[in-house]
């Protein structure tokens, strides 16, 4: 009996102490992200900032998991098991299905308050996509939209750069082929253009913005390519087989050998997305490229359009979170917000206008050339269905290769594209 | 002594209960679960609602479930006979060898069996690559165009089957070499003073002999190309994965892409019934074929 007792007690002073100690502890913030390029290692640089300036209250616990579907597939089990991080980046454009799936914690008015932050300090089209009939679920960081990276040195030597160093013919379907042409004909580098042809999920962001151009709509009242959204997509799959079949373009390019054409000087030109402005940084940083530069999408149609997504911070649900570790949550969000200056160095633009409107940011390239597109981005249509690596991505991309690289026209591309797409509800 | 036939039934009971056990939390129970979620509109965690038999009905007129069953039944065409014939040549050739020469070839052979399926891909993108493989190279060199051998619908299974079956030769050489030893001498010495040629004696002591082992060989390879995934997988990574879908991939893509788990569900057991079909009317020929000779 003593040694039951004993026990008993022994047990009760374990748990005090661990109790009182977890009190005085510092609280860890258990954190999941999908960023492993080059803006992987500044968001890295972040973290370490941030814990150091915390030390003894909050340690960020950083993971780095493999982008894309394995990511998306991985939280879902987690929240399903309790098993979640207590933070995690999310694209604004997988929101409708994460809270489909009732995989985000609401951001209140409240935590809103407590970090500090409001609808006002984010562009309007970037606060929508994180909301879902007027609740939001998630806090932006950037947009990251892609853009027109070009060899300066090669454009030069072939005169096609003009007074301001931008490349010439960006204001037309007919310019900008010929500037490629052009480019073509100067003989120094093999494809004018590096395209990520080989991979239709990648190319749906191209393709996605040329629809933009033309005014072009994914989805209406709940049908996909009704009217004559469906022409738009067929006038934007029609431009890019034309640079296909002209041999303007590189053909089944996955995506690392688009990036590696490009900065070996095999390309001279590729349309990518600002998140690789680090590895052209670093490499110019080491004298291992050429002068290089970056620039809005041209204007193939109406006007210009750019598709974007952002990057956000979530919450999962599924966990009980005492408020001390929500605080402590909050904190790295408003705190990774305020310093997002330095994510701009990733290539992305932040979404806090704070920083956007300040003098470093503007001062900054080659972001501060690109940074006019935000006045022209798209963002998914708002269905469960869209999203990096969803449902639309997968359909679009099936058809996108064989046309890209001229197995299929471009008519029949959009015939099955739609059916598929109304398929798929 | 009495045995206690209670005691014993009980002291059974006891030992077979952990894996009991075990297995149906780990196999039966999923098993079932997936019967009854192949019924059920449900995503793929949390609950369902009932449906009926329509994750089923829409498979016939699913153009990805006609891709992804061609591609699978296209592929065990493409690696199981030819990696079984294969590895039976490369086992013949082995046996000839003696002593650390033998040990050395087999080694070379078997390697590649011993490697992660991510490295047999990275090596073999390294090496097919449309715009920095080393073969493409090569085939500059020599004049021929490049061809982009993961990217075109036409090289890519026979090039995934070719490389499975590079890539998992070494285990049936082992089986085949196992076999092969396994033969009597004395019958090759009689075959030999009965004046019989390489060929003969192949075809009348070899070839029946090896049959069980060939047989084994054959219906491992036969369900585990059924349920091929990893390296169509890994090779359609930036490319064209819908169309080169296969079975298991088009239920992972369902599942945790669509998250859509009945039909993933009802995909699951179609293949689950195909597998034990292939496999039970495989037995039964092999032991139609072993009773016949």
């Amino acid at each position: 009996m003593l040694k039951v007792k004993t026990w008993a007690r022994c047990g009760v002073l374990a748990a005090a102490t661990l109790l009182s100690s977890a009190a005085l502890a510092e609280e860890t913030v258990v954190w999941w992200d999908f960023l492993a390029g080059g803006d992987g290692v500044r968001m890295k640089k972040m973290i370490s900032d941030f814990n150091e300036e915390h030390a003894g209250k909050i340690k960020i616990d950083a993971t780095t998991l493999e982008w894309g579907v394995p990511f998306y597939a991985k939280v879902q089990t987690s929240v399903a098991v309790g098993e979640a991080p207590d933070i995690m980046t999310y694209h604004a454009s997988r929101i409708p299905l994460a809270v489909q799936q009732n995989l985000l914690s609401e951001i209140t008015a409240d935590d809103w308050q407590t970090m500090g932050l409001g609808e006002d300090d984010f562009a309007p089209s970037i606060w929508n996509a994180v909301s879902v009939d007027d609740k939001t679920y998630a806090v932006p960081i950037d947009t990251h939209p892609i853009v027109l990276y070009y060899n300066k040195d090669v454009l030069e030597a072939a005169g096609l750069l003009d007074e301001n160093g931008n490349p010439k013919g960006l204001d037309s379907r007919e310019g900008f082929t010929s500037t490629l042409r052009a480019l073509k004909e100067a003989g120094s580098v093999k494809f004018p253009l590096a395209s990520v042809t080989a991979d239709g999920n990648f190319m749906f962001r191209t393709i996605y913005s040329l629809m933009g151009q033309q005014d072009g709509e994914l989805m209406t009242d709940g049908e996909f390519l009704a009217g004559d959204n469906a022409g738009k997509l067929e006038n934007a799959l029609s431009v890019l087989q034309e640079w296909t079949n002209e041999g303007l373009q590189s053909t089944y390019t996955d995506y690392p050998a688009t990036v590696a054409l490009f900065t070996s000087g095999e390309a001279g030109m590729m349309i990518n997305g600002v998140w690789e402005v680090p590895t052209m940084t670093d490499l110019r940083k080491d004298g291992k490229l050429f002068e290089w530069g970056a620039v809005e999408l041209p204007v193939i149609f109406d006007h210009p359009a750019t598709y974007s997504d952002s990057h956000a911070f979530a919450i999962p649900t599924g966990k009980d979170m005492s408020p001390e570790k929500r605080a402590a949550v909050l904190e790295v969000m408003s705190w990774i917000s305020e310093h997002s200056l330095f994510w701009a160095t990733a290539g992305h633009i932040p979404a806090n206008r704070n920083i956007t409107d300040s003098a470093g940011y503007k001062a900054m390239e080659p972001n501060a050339t690109y940074s006019s597109l935000t006045a022209n981005m798209i963002y998914d249509p708002k269905t469960p269905l869209a999203g990096v690596a969803g449902p639309i991505f997968d359909v679009m991309s099936t058809y996108f290769v064989p046309t890209l690289n001229g197995e299929m026209e471009p008519e029949e591309a959009v015939e099955e594209i739609t059916y598929e797409l109304n398929d798929l509800q | 002594m009495i045995r206690n036939r209670k005691k014993e039934a009980l002291v059974a009971l006891v030992l077979i209960a952990p894996f009991a056990a075990t297995y149906g939390l780990v196999f039966v129970y999923p098993t079932i679960d997936m019967f009854v979620l192949s019924f059920q509109k449900a995503p793929l965690i949390g609950e369902g609602r009932w449906l009926g038999v329509d994750n089923y009905t829409r498979l016939p007129g699913d153009r990805r479930f006609h891709t992804a069953l061609w591609n699978t039944a296209y592929f065990v065409l493409l690696s199981v006979v030819p990696g079984t014939l294969v590895a039976l040549g490369i086992s013949l050739g082995v046996s000839r060898l003696s002593g650390r020469l033998q040990a050395l070839v087999l080694a070379l052979f078997f390697l590649p069996y011993i490697l992660p399926v991510s490295v047999v891909f990275r090596i073999w993108d390294w090496t097919l690559n449309f715009q920095f493989g080393i073969a493409m190279h090569i085939f500059d060199l020599v004049g021929i165009d490049r061809i982009p051998i993961f990217k075109v619908t036409d090289w890519f299974m026979p090039a995934v089957a070719v490389i499975t079956i590079w890539w998992t030769a070494g285990f049936s050489i082992l089986l085949f070499l196992a076999g092969l030893r396994a033969i009597p001498q004395e019958i090759y010495e009689a075959a030999s003073l009965d004046n019989a040629g390489t060929w003969t004696t192949f075809r009348r002591v070899t070839w029946p002999l090896l049959w069980p082992v060939t047989a084994l060989v054959l219906t491992i390879q036969l369900i585990l190309q059924l349920k091929i995934f990893d390296q169509v997988y890994l090779f359609s990574q930036g490319g064209r994965p819908n169309d080169n879908l296969v079975m298991v991939y088009y239920i992972f893509q369902r599942a945790f892409v669509n998250n859509d788990g009945g039909r993933a569900a009802a995909i699951a057991v179609v293949l689950f019934i195909m597998v034990i079909v292939i496999s039970v009317l495989n037995f039964q020929l092999m032991r139609f074929s072993e009773r016949r000779s």
